[in-house]
């Protein structure tokens, strides 16, 4: 391999990234792969076992750690020292960014959910978003396979709202514990089923990964490799094939093209030495998350692409969709004062309420398109920097008050399904460089009503889940314009370089393949045609297993 | 009760402890302030504070997260204040039993750490616990012409008992201390609670490695979910 010219580039080492890099270098090929933060070891760098009271400030967050002191983030999270990003008038965008091996699936939630036959096609159904250019039963195997070779925990529910996976593949999940089974109860009631949560946290040993042993926080990184992340599993698992090459510290500043507007390579700047390096390539695969690679492509016009690299749709960083986010919690006084036993478990939901209205929404019954679930948050969790509120007094029986309530809380996500609007989208700032002197994004954001009606709909079920569960809520619930979370809070941004099946109205046809350059891939949630509720990273593996297989049988036929 | 806090090691054993706690026993400069307190009739007195703004660094954004930074910034409580913070928690948290009190787990020190943290939310709270300890001892010297350390339990109480309900907020002269002093106890009992012996205490038993399956609720919490689910006529 020439030194500055290699096969196949990957740009990004998260979960699209590693991905692809992991089923092409399987399959023979050579790949390099760029990543824009430091090189990270969880073996070696993840705090297991370490209690909030051996943190600075209990493990509280902040500006620094905004998801607390153990966070797995590394020079990342809202913001990045000298990688700003701006906002348009009367908007307000959030962007989680992780500069590391591994990206965000060193931190994410491991919630592993398929989408379903009906999240495909939302447009056929009620005229909105766009639809995939494919059928769910097209993904299934692919699904199949990614969860095999990520591991995930769950079972089938035979739920609509939850396809089933092929016997033998879901790893068993983990008891449930009393305040989800009191949910669960309560839920029945209200006539709304609960779930195992799939989660991609091994329950059986694999590979070279451990089983959970139920223990400290997915979210500070896995040692043991039990919880999926591409740095204990699929970049190791490349590497040892010979045919990956890892180089950190490399932020991509833009795409090369030739005089006809083909790929040629990329650019990037090397963090360490400050200098530009170029590097040429048959292939280009963006997988830097959905809104850095629109801003690389946009940061790459040239004669033949002057709005931005493979933007002759000109939807490009359009459609942005984030999944909706709010909650309502409560204290539960019948859990006050119950039996302890450990209740870590593999530390996020056991349980969890998938959604439940496909029927009422085909019998037009809602007044919002796309549905939603819950996750419960409770339990006896390790204290830290909260306690409850209204606490009143001192001494013995102060300290009895937080003991009645210790575990006696129970709060309900709303995560939901985000329609793409006009109002929410990205372009390049060009008033405002990084510190690398590359032009940053600016993002434009504002919720329709369709989420405003969904997010009123689930306070409300929320409230009333509670209440079955016993709880007093005497204050009125807020409006959704208040309780709804930020664009990019939920960090699930998708569809900045959307796949479709015509180049009018799409970036890349359904193998991520750019339509204007045939030697130019998107492999991470920039290509979501919509954003269903049920969290995107399964989703993007399972899409950068199936198009980086198509990408390498064309490279073997010659065709690319 | 006016033995000097002394800061406790337990709390982050390491050797680098010596050596930051020498450096953060002066006033670190930059952080002084001046105080003055309004004596207003009728309504009682709040302390106006002058802060010096804190203007430490973070951890940063890569902290080593297996050796946490032992003292990641300039302490900026006094002696006096560490002994009065020490008394305090005392109050809201008392010896019982085998149970240490809050000085004992070393609650003064995580107080000191926080309201010395140059983050948006702790510098707000640095301001509100700053002036419930001032409160307090202008409370004591207006009321009984001492330190409040220099008080007897019962005086020390006197005071406590009007400051702790929120029932007694309807009570101008206590208006603005009562959530002050609400905000400064939660932070007591969050560092209580955090420490091995709080944990112990509030019966967390997580945070251990299980071998083989997550076994799940005991029988005994079971047979307490199914009472409850019955008397909410609810089924599992």
């Amino acid at each position: 391999m020439n030194e500055n010219k290699y096969p196949v580039i990957v740009v990004g080492s998260g979960a699209g990234g590693a991905m692809a890099a992991y089923v092409l270098t399987k399959a023979g090929h050579k790949v390099l792969m760029l990543e824009a933060g430091r090189d990270y070891d969880p073996k070696t760098e993840t705090p297991m076992f370490k209690t909030n009271g051996e943190a600075p400030l209990m493990g509280s967050g902040n500006v620094d750690k905004d998801f607390g002191f153990y966070d797995a983030t590394v020079d990342g999270g809202w913001s990045v020292p000298g990688e700003p990003y701006t906002t348009g008038e009367d908007s307000e965008f959030l962007w989680w960014r992780a500069r590391m091996l591994g990206g965000r699936t060193n931190h994410w939630g491991r919630y592993s959910l398929r989408f379903s036959e009906h999240d495909f096609k939302g447009k056929s159904r009620d005229g909105l978003g766009a639809d995939w250019p494919f059928e769910y039963h097209e993904l299934a195997p692919w699904y199949d396979k990614t969860e095999s070779l990520v591991g995930v925990c769950g079972t089938n529910t035979g739920l609509d709202d939850m396809p089933d996976s092929s016997e033998g593949v879901l790893q068993p999940p983990p008891k449930p514990r009393v305040p989800e089974l009191l949910v669960a109860a309560a839920a029945k009631k209200l006539g709304i089923p609960t779930a195992p949560m799939h989660r991609a946290v091994l329950t059986r040993a694999k590979d070279d990964r451990q089983a959970c042993f139920y223990a400290t926080p997915c979210g500070h990184g896995c040692s043991i490799g039990a919880a999926f992340q591409t740095t204990t599993s699929l970049i190791p698992m490349a590497k040892a094939t010979g045919n990956l090459k890892v180089v950190t510290d490399a932020m991509v500043k833009n795409v090369t093209v030739d005089d006809q507007g083909k790929v040629t390579g990329v650019t990037y700047i090397d963090k360490n030495s400050h200098e530009e390096v170029s590097l040429q390539a048959k292939v280009v695969i963006l997988a830097a998350s959905a809104c850095e690679s629109a801003r690389i492509m946009m940061n790459s016009k040239s004669k033949h692409h002057p709005k931005g690299l493979a933007n002759s749709s000109g939807q490009l960083g359009r459609n942005i969709m984030d999944s909706t986010g709010t909650g309502l919690g409560a204290f539960i006084p019948s859990l006050a004062g119950r039996p302890k036993y450990n209740e870590d478990g593999h530390t996020a939901n056991h349980l969890f309420i998938p959604w439940w209205g496909h029927k009422a929404h085909a019998n037009n019954e809602l007044d919002f398109p796309r549905g939603y679930h819950f996750e419960i948050s409770s339990g006896f969790k390790q204290p830290g920097s909260g306690v409850s509120s209204g606490l009143q007094g001192y001494g013995s029986s102060l300290k009895q008050q937080v003991k009645d309530k210790y575990g006696a809380f129970v709060y309900l996500s709303l995560r939901g399904e985000m329609l793409p609007n006009e109002h929410c989208y990205m372009e390049i700032d060009e008033d405002v460089k990084d510190k690398w002197g590359i032009p940053v994004a600016k993002f434009h954001w504002k919720w329709s009503k369709h989420e405003l009606n969904q997010v009123e709909h689930g306070l409300k079920t929320a409230k009333e889940i509670l209440e079955t569960m016993g709880a007093t809520i005497n204050h009125p619930l807020p409006s959704a314009e208040k309780a709804i979370l930020k664009g990019g809070q939920i960090i699930h941004e998708v569809g900045s370089t959307r796949m479709g099946a015509s180049p009018k109205d799409s970036v890349t046809n359904q193998w991520g393949q750019t339509w204007d350059c045939d030697n130019l891939f998107v492999m991470d949630a920039g290509v979501f045609a919509s954003n269903p509720h049920k969290n995107c990273t399964l989703t993007i593996m399972t899409l950068a297993m199936r198009n980086a297989s198509w990408l390498s049988e064309q490279m073997k036929k010659g065709a690319l | 009760m006016t033995e000097k806090y002394e800061v406790k090691l337990s709390r982050r054993e390491s050797l680098k402890w010596l050596g930051a706690l020498s450096a953060s026993s002066l006033i670190p400069a930059g952080v002084a302030f001046a105080v003055e307190t309004e004596l207003t009739k009728g309504i009682g007195h709040w302390p106006t504070l002058k802060l010096s703004p804190i203007t430490a660094k973070g951890y940063g954004k890569d902290p080593n997260l297996i050796i946490p930074p032992k003292s990641p910034w300039p302490k900026t409580l006094t002696q006096s204040q560490l002994n009065l913070v020490a008394t305090l928690s005392d109050i809201l948290v008392p010896r019982e039993g085998e149970v240490p009190s809050g000085s004992e787990v070393g609650v003064p020190d995580v107080v000191d750490e926080w309201v010395s943290a140059p983050y948006s939310r702790q510098q707000r709270d640095r301001t509100t616990i700053l002036s419930t300890l001032l409160w307090i001892g202008d409370e004591a010297k207006l009321r009984f012409g001492k330190t409040f350390n220099e008080l007897s339990s019962a005086e020390q109480l006197m005071i406590i008992d009007d400051i702790a309900y929120d029932k007694n907020v309807k009570n101008e002269e206590f208006a603005q201390i009562i959530p002050a002093f609400s905000r400064f106890r939660s932070l007591v009992l969050a560092a209580f609670f955090s420490s091995p012996a709080g944990m112990k205490d509030i019966g967390y038993i997580g945070n251990v490695p299980i071998m083989g399956d997550y076994p799940g609720p005991t029988k005994e919490a079971m047979v307490h979910l199914e009472q409850v689910v019955k008397k909410l006529g609810l089924t599992l």
